[in-house]
């Protein structure tokens, strides 16, 4: 009884709040809140079709191709720097500085570097989001049980099973969630790589059609920016829950005794 | 640290500075890539100047004052909502839809209505902590241990004195963790503000130096933001640790 309350709760009032927001700004004539329905016909309007390929497919794939970028050269980089301890200690503290760095403070320096094309947008997206993998890589194998360690030394295991046998699955949890952090900076600097300058892409429409007063469109940008933060992470944690389901299983049997 | 280490560590910041200044000096980049001596050259020079420290003021005032607000309206909305199952379920698929979403995205409409101000950078920092500091706040108060708050309420405590003494405390973890993750955060929404939105700050400063050309300035203020970031980094870590001392999962640390 209880529970199916509570199930009616979590999906009614998302329900209730749009048609809330429907209802409210219906017939509005608030110049920043115009009515939802104008704001879905606009959202139709630019993004289905019209600019789908023009903008929307170019900001996914920069994302996308600069996220693929970050997390091989961040877990690669990783275990090269775990493996190695002294370059690790060499290298540690300018890290540490760069991952420091607001990420998109980098942009502007690319944009200085090689102008405002599509390879200034993807390096920069890459180059922010390769810190948070690239330290979690680091920490999760010099995390690794040294019982592991030896076990793997008295089995004679080769360089490539250590590898792809004991270390990564061992620190699969902690890379993926650095990874989990790089995606979502990969997506920060998405939005801020299209919104400096004149460029194409969903960040740069959106500022766009805010700096020419197109209101609605500019709300239809926010609200497909939001679907697709939503939905690039919500992809990452099903691939997540996949790959890692026998650590999630063994943390919630742990969880449980 | 080990003196060694500590040594080693010098070494590598030493060598990726020579490293840049033998890039910069084949000039290959031109002047997007001025030499490490010009941009500390620049950095000497605004280091001086007032402008430059009323700048510093407003971009780690602008982080810390949305911080500050974001902390003390998502704790208790954390609770608030926590506390209530029914109140739980409905706000959970709002929550987790804006949880991944991040505060740039909302910055077009932020500008729009406040303009390029300190308060609308104010608000985009508040926003851009405050979800996730509510999720966890909720996620320590519905972690509280069944058996102690049974325990308190036998022993004929009210509710605030529950909330207050057996809710609260064994929530402080996740708020300390929320914290500390939204401590860097608020300062990189701070510069987000300031470089697309145009409020005041660092943020502004590195879109001026940019747009002007002047890129030893850019660079020198990248180095800024690298220092602020660190120190915001670390002291929220050293905050957490002097916050949650008496904390079980942080005595066995200390041993």
């Amino acid at each position: 009884m209880r529970k199916t309350l509570y199930l009616v709760l979590g999906i009614g009032t998302p329900v209730i709040l749009i048609l809330a927001w429907f209802a409210v700004s219906a017939g509005s004539t608030d110049t920043f809140f115009p009515p939802l329905s104008y704001i879905l016909e606009r959202f139709q309007a630019l993004w289905l079709f019209a600019h789908f390929q023009s903008d929307i497919l170019v900001s996914l794939l920069n994302l996308v191709i600069g996220f693929a970028l970050a997390s091989v050269i961040g877990v690669g980089l990783g275990f090269v720097l775990a493996m190695l301890p002294k370059v690790g200690e060499y290298l540690d503290p300018v890290i540490h500085f760069f991952r420091s760095i607001p990420p998109v403070a980098l942009v502007p320096i690319f944009v200085a570097l090689i102008g405002f094309g599509v390879e200034m947008r993807v390096t920069s997206i890459a180059m922010a989001a390769v810190f948070p993998t690239l330290i979690a890589t680091v920490d999760g194998l010099r995390g690794v049980d040294s019982t592991l360690k030896d076990v793997s030394a008295v089995y004679r295991l080769s360089t490539r099973e250590k590898v792809l046998g004991v270390y990564l699955p061992a620190a699969g949890p902690h890379i993926a969630s650095g990874m989990q952090v790089s995606l979502q900076t990969a997506f920060v600097v998405m939005i801020a790589s299209e919104m400096l300058g004149p460029a194409q892409g969903i960040g740069a429409m959106t500022l766009l059609a805010q700096q020419s007063f197109m209101i609605a469109d500019m709300w239809s940008g926010i609200l497909l920016l939001g679907v697709i933060g939503f939905a690039a992470n919500m992809i990452f944690e099903l691939g997540r829950r996949r790959l890692l389901a026998w650590y999630i299983g063994s943390r919630q049997l742990a969880k449980a005794s | 640290m080990k003196p060694h280490q500590l040594g080693r560590g010098a070494l590598g910041l030493l060598g990726s500075i020579v490293l840049w200044q033998l890039i910069a000096g084949t000039h290959l980049a031109g002047a997007a890539l001025p030499s490490p001596l010009a941009t500390f050259a620049a950095l000497g020079a605004d280091v001086s100047g007032g402008a430059f420290w009323s700048a510093v003021g407003q971009t780690v005032g602008v982080a810390l004052l949305g911080l500050i607000a974001s902390a003390l309206a998502g704790i208790v909305l954390g609770v608030l909502v926590g506390s209530f199952p029914a109140a739980r379920y409905s706000t959970l698929a709002l929550l987790e839809f804006l949880k991944p979403v991040p505060p740039i995205v909302i910055l077009p409409l932020v500008v729009l209505i406040l303009g390029p101000t300190a308060k609308m950078a104010w608000l985009l920092t508040f926003f851009g902590c405050l979800i996730p500091i509510i999720t966890q706040t909720m996620a320590g108060v519905h972690d509280t241990d069944p058996v102690a708050r049974d325990t308190a309420r036998s022993y004929g405590l009210g509710r605030v004195e529950i909330l207050w003494r057996v809710v609260l405390p064994s929530a402080m973890p996740f708020i300390g963790t929320a914290l500390r993750v939204a401590a860097p955060v608020a300062l990189i929404v701070a510069v987000v503000a300031g470089l697309l939105g145009g409020g005041p700050g660092l943020g502004k400063n590195l879109y001026v130096a940019q747009s002007a050309g002047d890129y030893a300035s850019l660079y020198a203020y990248v180095l800024v933001l690298g220092i602020l970031g660190l120190l915001f980094i670390g002291l929220s870590r050293l905050g957490e640790r002097r916050l949650l001392h008496w904390h079980p999962s942080y005595r066995e640390e200390m041993v």
